[in-house]
């Protein structure tokens, strides 16, 4: 983004009062520039192809295409044109979503437009906003999810290749007769096999093994299997 | 950047009362009858000082949810952790430390 022109901002709401009001707040800063609004997730995503903004203040509820699922559709191809999601109340959930679908800040529609006029300029200079008080549940949970990831990564270095071959085809739904034809070895051998995995996984069941694979996103570790 | 190691993971001191109200957070010590206020940071990393994270926890999440520079996150979380070690607020797994000491810690053995 150049500095010495101003952000070119993209604002999509359902409500034509609720974009009037902010247009207005954000023009009377010299250099935020509202150039194109959206009253829906489709036409926003649309109206950032076309314009490539500096920044889209998305509301998480739009029509047509979630907040969410637009913020993560811009994202995808418009990659420099960062996004702040407004949500109705301060939820990490919610926020954590936002991040991953690739939000860079995060305000409730509560906040003072003051607040906005921050947080946009605070995002378009490339950091990340998230609400203050907001941090201390989400570094949390972010340190707990990492400790999971961990942990999966460290079980699915005990299994042997041969093992993720059939932990691989489990999380497809194959059963003991068509992992046995698939990798050409006997019935009882494959039962051994997905013993041996449910231990090592430290599940119970099939069902249990192949939601570890999905949970723990582990599927692309065993697309060489 | 210290080494982090030596001392494992900090831990609340069990009399330390954290109280919240009008915005502000403070930590209120009654064995030295001291008050600390917090900015929503340092409450952060001390809601993190649960015996079980380590610092290199802290500061990777801190990263990876801000985009920050590791370095100047790791200069913030050391910093912070530091002055809550040397007001006897949290005291840690991996060492042994009398009270005034806020050197190297005696790793037990």
């Amino acid at each position: 983004m150049d500095r010495n022109k101003p952000a070119r901002i993209l604002l999509a709401d359902e409500h034509s009062l609720f974009r009037e009001a902010v247009r207005v707040v954000l023009e009377s800063q010299p250099d935020l520039q509202v150039v194109a609004e959206a009253r829906d997730g489709a036409q926003a995503v649309a109206e950032a192809e076309a314009l490539a903004p500096d920044l889209a203040i998305l509301d998480v509820g739009l029509p047509n295409c979630d907040g969410l699922r637009a913020t993560y559709l811009i994202r995808e191809r418009v990659p420099n044109c960062r996004v702040m999601l407004l949500a109705p109340e301060e939820d990490d959930n919610l926020l954590i979503d936002a991040l991953e679908a690739g939000a860079s800040g995060y305000l409730t529609r509560g906040s003072p437009l003051g607040d906005l006029i921050d947080a946009a300029r605070t995002v378009c200079n490339g950091e990340t906003l998230i609400p203050r008080g907001m941090l201390g549940a989400l570094l949390g949970r972010l340190i707990r999810r990492r400790r999971g990831e961990d942990e999966a990564v460290r079980k699915m270095l005990l299994l042997t290749k041969r093992e993720r071959e059939v932990l691989a085809l489990l999380a497809r739904g194959a059963g003991n007769d068509t992992i046995a034809q698939t990798l050409v070895i006997s019935p009882q051998t494959a039962r051994t096999h997905i013993q041996n995995v449910l231990g090592k996984l430290g599940v119970h069941s099939r069902l249990e093994a192949a939601a570890f694979v999905m949970q723990n996103g582990v599927l692309g570790e065993l697309a060489g299997a | 950047m210290k080494n982090w190691d030596e001392w494992g993971c900090p831990i609340h001191r069990p009399e330390v009362w954290l109280r919240q109200a009008d915005g502000e957070n403070a930590l209120y010590d009654p064995t030295s009858t001291s008050v600390h206020l917090l900015n929503d940071t340092a409450l952060a990393i001390w809601n993190l000082c649960d015996g079980e994270t380590r610092p290199e926890e802290m500061i990777d999440a801190i990263c990876e949810l801000t985009g920050a520079h590791p370095e100047i996150v790791s200069e913030d979380v050391e910093r912070i952790l530091m002055e809550f070690h040397k007001t006897h607020l949290v005291h840690w797994t991996a060492a042994q430390r009398s009270p005034a000491d806020t050197a190297e810690p005696k790793v037990d053995s």
